[in-house]
């Protein structure tokens, strides 16, 4: 049995969120505040007998914010299993209590944790009048915690997430209409009495740790303790019998020791001296701290740990931070496997971000050796390492849209043969993909090298800042993984560059052309024919899929960015490419030619003749403000990334203004005007279209206006 | 593995409860029947392998369960996998509750109504009937068939059928089943949603049936389709006595081992217990006259060799009756020094018992009474405030700590059920807030009513936002302010007073006076029985009249364990001013009756 889905309505900053897991090792990945704590502690509330007595303890905090007021609406926490079975007896309780029967048997069972209004104030709400505005707002205003109820209940069938299904079952607070049926089915039926979820599956939770050493010296939270207790109700009382005896002599031995007695008068007199008779503590005595007990002294032990060659085992204060942590982790691992060991037909453990144990290395090889019987593991990580190794199939993306939780499963819908092209391409590239809140696809190194560098010295803010992930596929084969951008999987936006390829020069074959031209031409009109075949299949992939854009460069990369104007950049690296001072000048005229077919081929030439990486660094170094992004590539930046807010959109035109009064070529009055005007931008004072008009009226020859016109 | 002292139980009782397999146990009166069971159970329970099994008995009534429960826990047996109830208490606990999302009926969820709500909707849809249908008429059960009517009347089924259409129309629409609609429901859970059974098969690993002979067919279809689809990892243990089989008007009987073992598909090993540990020889050797399943029993108890005394009086009128009651019953306890909580009076009828206790209260005043006519309230189980008040007209006391716990964690369920959020409340507490409640009410209606407001207001829950509550409220304090009305109007105001209420939940004291039916399971010193009058033992609507009679004299003469005063008065005519005859077969018995007082040297 495995949890097949989480389902979460108004929790913390869940607004509405569906969660599936599949049997095996899941993945939870999502950036730092995404809510993947508050998606294990919400399924803490209803499988952690340490945190059960909590889901009575609901308040208004634990509400989602963007509710607006929480009073009248419900939080609930939903979980379906799969891979039950009613005819495994060991089962029958829990499905007694939470299986769903459907068409004569048992398939899944749904498990809830509710909190909603009582039923008192329900029925209040339910005998409203449609639209009765001022009622509604007379119940809700005198709702306490006080009439807030925890129910937990089992064999639900509704699809809680859906938004319908909510308005049936809670109400349409807009419209004031509440149901009047205050014991829908469809929320399933109370639990029994006589079974505790808990107490049915076992559940451990390894929590992300700060500080591993203070854990080990804090008896509550030491795992080894915790194994120690486990196991000292099954040591024979004969086998520690001789052991007390030597302990309880050992005890009465050593402080009978001359000196312990001497160390001891010499305390009492020190204390009498000093504070007087009346004031002194009444006995005192120095004696050994070893416990008697059995259960306690075999509880009193502690591990120690080698780390190094020399033989030498410290206790885990000495040990470095990753060693402590691998060891914390080990225990826990051990804790569970004893837990299970019980159970045998649901295991469930939860490892909260374990980059936070242990190391880089081991963290890679931990999840694919991890592999108890009949167990899910539900891991949530920030860490690529991870991500990685990870099924893409197994993974859940977690991501923060506004002040919500989103999730994200990227594989869903999608066919084996493209899993496994993705999974490859995961395992190859890194999953940062995953973690992005947008990505642009770009073709090779060239673009992946000087796209950041121009986006950040044209408009002085950073890919990472914008959130956008440039992501070098090495290759046309962008669906293999654009195909996770889509409304069914990841809800992110994903910009695809791609060359077009046309001719720039005359491809048509002429029987006058030498072998080698007749080769480039066939070539040429060979990539022609590519490029718009993959235009064609590239819009119709796109086509419809609200998160997908395709920018084309009209040519080639290269090309398009000498044609964008910046033709001095690449004749800056002249000198880098060629010694020959004929062919400097020849390549600096064509360049600088604004005939494509001369300045085409001739960056073309350079880039293959120094290799395309070598020769994009060199470029690179070169970019400044001045440079104009082309424009296809500005498309693809701000169609990623949308909207700009306006204090990034701000911040590009103070970039830009600030480069302006360095030329020193503008009057200074019209600088200052667009200063404020860029303020009252900012106050909100100016909308977007006249802070545009301002600029392209005040500096119509800079960059930012073309750029303007994609925001 | 549970063990008992070597004397607990004799061998008979030890082969029983020790036979591997399923037993049915045919176990004859004052043969330590709940003993067995008890010690059964207690076996069964320390043989479980798992924490998710359950050993399941069920009992005739409540208190029965109750009493075993209690038994069980003084033996140090760990009972928190026992479940022990009456079959609706089961079908309500683990059939209708997890799984009425399964019945249209039943999703949108429901409340049990008791005796009292059936009678007064029964009474409002009579009204005006053009066949004048009165209320007790229309009781009807089911059987896996259908329904059946309790009206021998055939001509009348019609009419009744009509009736109770609206019946269960009205409760539907008000989301309420009563009790044979529990059994109805159940049933048709367990064969419309087969998981059900398949669950609830591997859950129990034995179920027990206490007095098998009153259960009903739907009852023994509904145990019977669990046990089959356990497929023989459930096992079963039927114990009861087939000649005391007294429910057969309201469709209880005692099924064969064959036919039991054919619904549950399992072998049942037969048993008996033939030793009588509670009458004396002489009693023994009267009531086996009305055996229906002859069966070899053995005084064998403390009172074996007691010279017993049997009489039939056949020449009292009805007028002298009260008189001669009041003899009977002043000869027993002054002249040969009979306790009175051993003392007995049953008739079969109750509207017979009702008037004549408070005759009787008011003829022997230096007596006390137990009584169903001078109960003040119904005595309803499923009713939440008849739970509480079980706890509020109890003293705290050691005797009574496990018992009240145990009424504490029912009425924490109930307030569960009905919706009420019970997380901060424990069982401990709930008992320390009741304890620390008082009023100075006399009068006993009124007192309860402070005592649950007080209670109330104290647990910061607000009972009249709870509709289960309030219907409940409404349904206890109008049936016990109609049965007190008649109390007072008949036996003076005492009847409404606090302390006559307390009475109900003490331990007996006084002379018991009871049904037939109600003395089932019960033993006394002496038994005094009027009212044997064929048309009325056996029942006019019974079946075959000739055994019914025969069960109803076995069981009210086995009640006895020294003396038998039976009394069938001249003088009673029914309905239509025809005169009723001694019970026939009571006639008909050559027995050597003793005269009372005994003639000397007789």
């Amino acid at each position: 049995m495995h949890i097949s889905k989480v389902q979460i309505v108004n929790y913390r900053n869940f607004s509405r969120a569906d969660i599936q897991f599949n049997r095996g090792i899941n993945t939870i990945i999502g950036e730092n505040g995404s809510g993947k704590t508050n998606l294990f502690r919400a399924m803490r509330l209803l499988l952690d007998d340490n945190l059960l007595r909590m889901a009575y303890r609901l308040d208004e905090t634990d509400f989602h914010r963007a509710l607006g007021s929480w009073r009248g609406h419900w939080i609930i926490i939903s979980l379906e299993f799969q891979n039950v079975s009613q005819d495994e007896a060991i089962q029958s309780l829990f499905l007694h209590g939470v299986g769903n029967i459907e068409g004569g048997a048992i398939g899944t069972a749904t498990y809830n944790l509710i909190f909603r209004p009582k039923a008192s104030v329900r029925a209040k709400l339910g005998e409203l009048q449609e639209g009765d505005q001022n009622g509604l707002a007379e119940i809700l205003h005198a709702i306490t915690l006080d009439d807030y109820e925890t129910v937990f209940t089992g064999k639900s069938t509704a699809d809680f997430t859906n938004p319908a299904v909510y308005e049936a079952l809670v109400g349409n607070f807009a419209e004031v209409r509440f149901p009047d049926e205050l014991e829908p089915p469809e929320i399933g039926g109370r639990i029994p009495g006589i079974m505790s979820i808990t107490k049915e599956v076992s559940f451990t939770f390894v929590q992300a740790l700060r500080d591993v050493v203070s854990d080990f010296q804090n008896n509550r939270t030491n795992p080894l303790l915790t194994l120690l207790r486990g196991k000292s109700g099954e040591i024979s009382a004969e086998a520690m019998a001789p052991i007390t005896a030597l302990v309880q002599n050992l005890n009465t031995s050593i402080i009978d020791l001359p000196e312990v007695e001497s160390i001891r008068s010499d305390i009492r007199e020190t204390i009498t001296d000093a504070a007087g008779e009346t004031y002194s503590p009444s006995t005192l005595s120095i004696r050994s701290a070893l416990p008697e007990d059995a259960d306690r002294l075999f509880q009193s032990l502690r591990l120690f740990v080698g780390e190094s060659d020399d033989g030498y085992e410290g206790a885990i204060h000495e040990l470095s931070l990753g060693g402590a942590n691998l060891i914390y982790l080990t225990l826990k691992l051990l804790e569970f496997k004893y837990q299970t060991a019980k159970h045998a037909f649901a295991n469930f453990l939860l490892i909260e971000e374990p980059e936070a144990h242990i190391h880089t290395h081991i963290q890679k090889t931990l999840f694919d050796r991890l592999n108890f019987p009949e167990t899910q593991v539900i891991y949530s990580t920030h860490s690529t390492h991870i991500s990685e190794v990870s099924n893409v199939e197994n993974v859940n993306i977690l991501g923060r849209v506004g002040g919500a939780c989103e999730v994200f499963q990227p594989a869903t819908g999608l066919q084996a043969g493209q899993v496994r092209s993705i999974q490859r391409y995961l395992d190859a590239v890194r999953s940062n993909l995953l973690f992005a809140k947008s990505v642009v696809l770009v073709e090779g190194d060239a673009e992946e090298i000087l796209v950041p560098v121009l986006v950040k010295q044209v408009l002085g803010v950073s890919l990472d800042e914008l959130g956008i992930s440039l992501i070098n596929i090495r290759s046309t084969g962008f669906k293999n993984v654009a195909v996770l951008f889509h409304d069914s999987r990841i809800r992110k936006r994903c910009a695809i560059v791609t060359d077009l390829d046309a001719t720039f020069f005359d491809a048509v074959p002429d029987p006058l052309d030498t072998p080698a031209i007749s080769k480039a031409k066939e070539k040429a009109r060979g990539a022609r024919a590519a490029g718009l075949r993959r235009q064609a299949d590239l819009q119709e992939f796109a086509n419809d899929n609200p998160w997908m854009s395709v920018h084309f460069a009209p040519h080639t990369f290269e090309v398009d960015f000498v044609a964008a104007g910046n033709a001095s950049k690449v004749v800056g690296v002249l000198g880098e490419i060629y010694t020959d001072v004929a062919t400097i000048a020849l390549a600096k005229e064509e360049l600088e030619s604004n005939d494509v077919e001369r300045f085409g081929t001739r960056a073309l030439t350079m880039a293959s003749s120094a290799g395309k990486g070598w020769f994009a660094i060199q470029v690179a170094k070169l970019i400044d403000p001045d440079t104009h992004i082309p424009d296809y590539l500005a498309g693809a930046i701000f169609t990623a990334h949308r909207p700009v807010s306006t204090a990034i959109l701000a911040n590009m035109l103070d970039y830009r203004l600030g480069h302006i009064r360095k030329t020193e070529l503008y009057d200074a009055d019209d600088i200052a005007e667009m200063q404020g005007q860029i303020q009252a931008f900012r106050a909100g004072q100016v909308d977007r279209a006249g802070i545009r008009d301002a600029m392209l009226a005040s500096f119509p020859a800079d960059q930012i206006n073309a750029i303007l016109a994609h925001v | 593995m549970f063990v008992w002292p070597k004397d607990d139980l004799n061998p008979e009782q030890v082969a029983a409860i020790t036979e591997p397999g399923s037993v049915f146990l045919v176990a004859c009166p004052g043969s330590g029947k709940t003993r067995a069971l008890t010690y059964k159970i207690a076996l069964e329970l320390s043989k479980l392998t798992t924490a998710k099994a359950w050993v399941v008995a069920i009992t005739y009534t409540n208190r029965a369960a109750d009493e075993i429960h209690e038994r069980i826990e003084r033996l140090g047996v760990d009972t928190s996998q026992l479940w022990i109830g009456t079959i609706h208490a089961f079908c309500l606990e683990w059939i209708l509750r997890p799984y009425a999302l399964y019945h249209p009926d039943l999703k949108h969820g429901f409340r049990v109504i008791d005796s009292h709500d059936t009678e007064q909707m029964f009474t409002e849809l009579c009204k005006g009937t053009p066949e004048r249908l009165r209320p007790f008429e229309c009781n009807y059960y089911f059987t896996s068939e259908g329904l059946r009517l309790e009206a021998t009347d055939r001509r009348r089924h019609a009419a009744i059928s009509g009736l109770l259409e609206k019946y269960w129309a009205h409760l539907r629409a008000n989301r309420q089943i009563d009790f044979e609609l529990i059994l109805y429901y159940a049933h048709d859970l367990i064969s419309m949603v087969p998981s059900i059974k398949t669950l609830l098969g591997s859950l129990f690993a034995f179920v027990l049936v206490d007095e098998f002979q009153d259960t009903k067919e739907i009852q023994y279809a509904i145990l019977g389709a669990i046990l089959k689809s356990a497929g023989g990892r459930a096992k079963t243990f039927l114990v009861g006595d087939p000649n005391q089989a007294i429910y057969g008007s309201l469709g209880g009987y005692a099924i064969s081992r064959t036919d039991f073992a054919d619904l549950c598909g399992l072998e049942l090993t037969e048993k008996g217990l033939v030793m009588n540990y509670r009458s004396s020889q002489r009693i023994v050797d009267y009531f086996v006259n009305y055996n229906v399943h002859p069966a070899p029993i053995i005084a064998e108890g403390r009172d074996k060799d007691y010279i017993s005394l049997v009489s039939f009086d056949r020449l009292t009128s009805n007028a002298q009756l009260e008189a001669e009651l009041v003899r009977l019953i002043r000869f027993n306890i002054e002249t040969i020094g009979i306790k009175p909580h051993e003392v007995c009076v049953v008739a079969p009828w109750w509207i017979h018992l009702a008037s004549m206790t408070r005759r009787l209260v008011a003829a022997l005043p230096e007596y006390s009474f137990d009584g169903p006519g001078i109960a003040p309230f119904a005595r309803d189980i499923e009713n939440f405030w008849y739970k509480l008040t079980r706890i509020v007209l109890t003293e705290p006391s050691p005797q009574l700590y496990v018992r009240r716990l145990r009424w504490a964690g029912e009425v924490l369920a109930a307030l569960d059920q009905a919706g009420v959020d019970t997380a901060q409340l424990s069982r401990k507490s709930l008992l320390r807030e009741c304890n620390s409640i008082h009023s100075e009410q006399n009068d006993g209606l009124p007192y309860l009513r402070e005592i649950f407001d007080l209670l109330f207001a104290q647990l910061k829950i607000d009972f009249r936002a709870v509709p289960t509550l309030v219907e409940h409220y409404v349904a206890f304090f109008e049936s016990s302010a109609t049965r007190i009305d008649r109390l007072v109007r008949e036996g003076g105001v005492a009847f409404a007073e606090i302390t006559t209420f307390r009475k109900v939940f003490a331990t007996r004291s006084g002379i018991t006076v009871s049904t037939i039916h109600g003395v089932k399971g019960a033993e006394y010193d002496s038994v005094i029985a009027y009212a044997l009058l064929e048309g009325m033992v056996p029942h006019f609507a019974d079946d075959n009249q000739l055994e019914a009679a025969k069960r109803l004299l076995y069981v009210v003469c086995s009640r006895a364990r020294k003396n038998l005063h039976l009394v069938s008065e001249s003088g009673r005519v029914d309905g239509r001013g025809q005169p009723y005859e001694a019970t026939r077969i009571l006639a008909a018995c050559p027995f050597g009756y003793d005269d009372i007082p005994p003639r000397p040297g007789g």
